[in-house]
């Protein structure tokens, strides 16, 4: 009887539980993000000089540069755009197909979701070679376009937004597609079902019982995607070509590039800021939308 | 007090002794430190470069002199970036940094390299002037030609006026990393020097407006010269070289403005962990057979003048009489100004 006791000298309390299952992650996290941004934001208010690199130093010139400079807010603004598009063609695309995961009984489920999986198995670099041998104006596209006799010319996809369009969804579907899975797999298919009961139609169900119910898993997808597309560098770069330009790849050619760490840093912020605000407000308006 | 005195004495023996062992304990291992040379990290770009100085210098000069040497692979902006980064540190992570000329002078402006000794480069002796940096010691040097396609190209260019003309359309190509040189040659072609590269902004504005293709690297031009989307662009002579070996229909001419020299080289981070050896590493790099590898595998000009280069390869690579009067080397320190606002005008109103 003793024995099944606990001693409660022995017993933490569980304050002292939670935060002994919290701190080593914490820790990771503060070593790892938090202390490099607060480094990133400090540097950000230094100045730069060719010979120097950096000068220490607390001025806001190198925001005041990016906001005065329409060539570095256009890139913003084409950043956010790009984001945008590949985030709602990503969420329209994905939906259905995780329905349809989601629903199914076949034996061949592991199999299908082992599909959706398979295109995280290579990196993004490699993904995009392999849309560059597509998109070539001597690519696979535009061989299949003029042997077939539909064009004459090739057609430049390469080096285009539409190329990385195209390539950020590629990349992003597969993260939209299985966060919508494990939401819809927890919504009762007997809702369904009631609604359809109670005489409504399919496109009623829908908009009225499964994406009010598959919301957090929308608004989650839809978080997922955004922030990818906004970050994303290999895709722009490789696809983009060196006249498309977005924010990744302008920062890493400011650190790279030009060794201007404070200008680089500045940007970095303003595009993490920019993902942030964008990021929480759209957060927000989908829980008002679907509070109920 | 005499017993104390032997105790002292004693005890002195035996630290004299215990330091005997450590030294015959010891010795052996620095002596076979001395005869092996150690490690020696390479910062340099990947691809063939890299599997060249393994095959010409590494393997057949290095690694019998009992050296490990190892590549830290890498583009020149990360390298140059972690230079910067390390140079706080008392101990770097790399002995030597492959980079142009344009970069090492750069990196030395930054107080990031330790004066080359010479005295410990014997190979140095027998290195061109131009190669020959207080910092820094040239590797392989080229020059920057006009390719053109002849199929496509139908009067032969003799002038960066020429290649760089809006009158080619979109069939003439421009290399985006290749920004500092364009702008050289377009500055060279429209009446400016390598100390104004003002007046080639707006011939190049017009090449662009005409439709000038630019393309993001040297491999993306190579494949738009075979598919025949490209019929001209200036590059290096090497390159033209290695191109044409891989089946390219373009011819080269040495523009009559000049030819500016590539010259890459490297340099020894000042906090290398080997500095004797990184030394060791430069001369062995100077030698003969791997300078005359160098130019038969890469297409690039040796940089000493007791490599015996044979005459078809010299002919192919390198330069006649005339064409090497009219070599140029590079104002590095104008570049090292202006390179960042030299980039914010390729970025924002050439490409933009």
């Amino acid at each position: 009887m003793a024995a099944v006791v606990a001693s409660p000298a022995r017993t933490l309390a569980p304050g002292w539980t939670a935060a002994a299952m919290v701190a080593p992650a914490s820790i990771v996290v503060t070593i790892g993000i938090v202390v490099p941004i607060l480094i990133l934001f400090r540097y950000s208010l230094n100045q730069y000089t060719p010979a120097k690199m950096m000068v220490d130093a607390v001025t806001i010139e190198n925001y005041a540069k990016f906001f005065t400079d329409p060539f570095y807010v256009a890139i913003l603004l084409r950043t956010i755009r790009v984001a945008a598009l590949c985030t709602a063609i990503c969420v329209v695309l994905a939906f259905p197909m995780a329905y349809c995961l989601a629903r199914t009984r076949s034996r061949f489920k592991n199999l299908l979701l082992m599909v959706v999986i398979l295109p995280l198995f290579v990196g993004n670099a490699v993904r995009a070679a392999g849309w560059m041998v597509l998109f070539g104006n001597r690519g696979f596209v535009n061989t299949l376009l003029m042997e077939s006799g539909i064009t004459r010319e090739p057609l430049q996809i390469m080096y285009t937004e539409l190329a990385v369009v195209i390539g950020i969804i590629a990349v992003n579907l597969p993260f939209v597609v299985l966060t919508l899975q494990a939401v819809l797999e927890g919504i009762d298919r007997a809702i369904e079902e009631a609604a359809q009961g109670l005489g409504a139609g399919p496109w009623r169900t829908f908009g009225h019982v499964i994406l009010p119910l598959a919301m957090p898993g929308v608004v989650a997808g839809t978080i997922l995607s955004f922030i990818l597309a906004m970050n994303a560098y290999a895709t722009p770069v490789l696809l983009g070509g060196p006249t498309f330009q977005m924010m990744g790849p302008t920062v890493y050619n400011q650190f790279a590039g030009l060794s201007n760490w404070p200008f680089g840093a500045a940007l970095s912020f303003v595009l993490m800021t920019a993902t942030l605000l964008l990021t929480v407000t759209s957060n927000w308006v989908a829980h008002r939308r679907y509070r109920r | 007090m005499d017993k104390h005195s032997s105790n002292i004495k004693r005890r002195r023996l035996m630290q004299a002794g215990g330091a005997l062992a450590g030294i015959a304990a010891v010795g052996p291992w620095s002596l076979a430190q001395a005869q092996s040379g150690g490690r020696i990290v390479v910062g340099t770009w990947g691809g063939d470069y890299s599997k060249l100085l393994s095959k010409n210098i590494d393997t057949p000069l290095m690694v019998p002199k009992k050296y490990e040497v190892v590549h830290d692979i890498g583009g020149d902006p990360e390298r140059r970036a972690k230079m910067r980064a390390e140079a706080r540190l008392p101990r770097g992570t790399s002995d030597l940094q492959g980079l142009s000329a344009a970069q090492m002078f750069e990196m030395n402006d930054a107080g990031l390299c330790l004066p080359i000794d010479y005295a410990k480069i014997p190979n140095a002796q027998y290195l061109l002037p131009q190669m020959k940096y207080p910092y820094g010691v040239g590797h392989i040097y080229s020059g920057k030609v006009i390719l053109y396609n002849p199929k496509l190209i139908s009067t032969p260019p003799t002038s960066f006026a020429d290649a760089l003309n809006a009158k080619h359309g979109n069939k003439l190509g421009i290399i985006d990393i290749q920004y500092q040189f364009t702008m050289m040659a377009a500055a060279l072609a429209s009446g400016g020097s390598m100390t104004n590269y003002e007046p080639g902004k707006e011939r190049l504005i017009a090449c662009r407006k005409a439709g000038a293709k630019i393309l993001p690297t040297n491999e993306a031009m190579a494949q738009a010269l075979q598919n025949e989307e490209v019929g001209i662009c200036i590059m290096w002579k090497a390159r033209a070289v290695q191109w044409q070996k891989a089946g390219a229909k373009v011819e080269t001419v040495a523009p009559k403005e000049g030819v500016p020299l590539y010259i890459s080289g490297f340099v020894i981070p000042k906090n290398a962990p080997n500095k004797d050896g990184a030394h060791f590493w430069l001369n062995e790099m100077l030698e003969p057979s791997a300078q005359e590898a160098f130019a038969e595998d890469m297409g690039y000009n040796a940089t000493v003048i007791n490599a015996k280069i044979p005459p078809e390869t010299e002919k192919r690579i390198g330069f006649n009489a005339e064409e090497r009067k009219r070599l140029v080397d590079l104002d590095y320190s104008y570049l090292a100004k202006n390179d960042a606002a030299l980039k914010e005008w390729w970025d924002k109103t050439f490409k933009g």
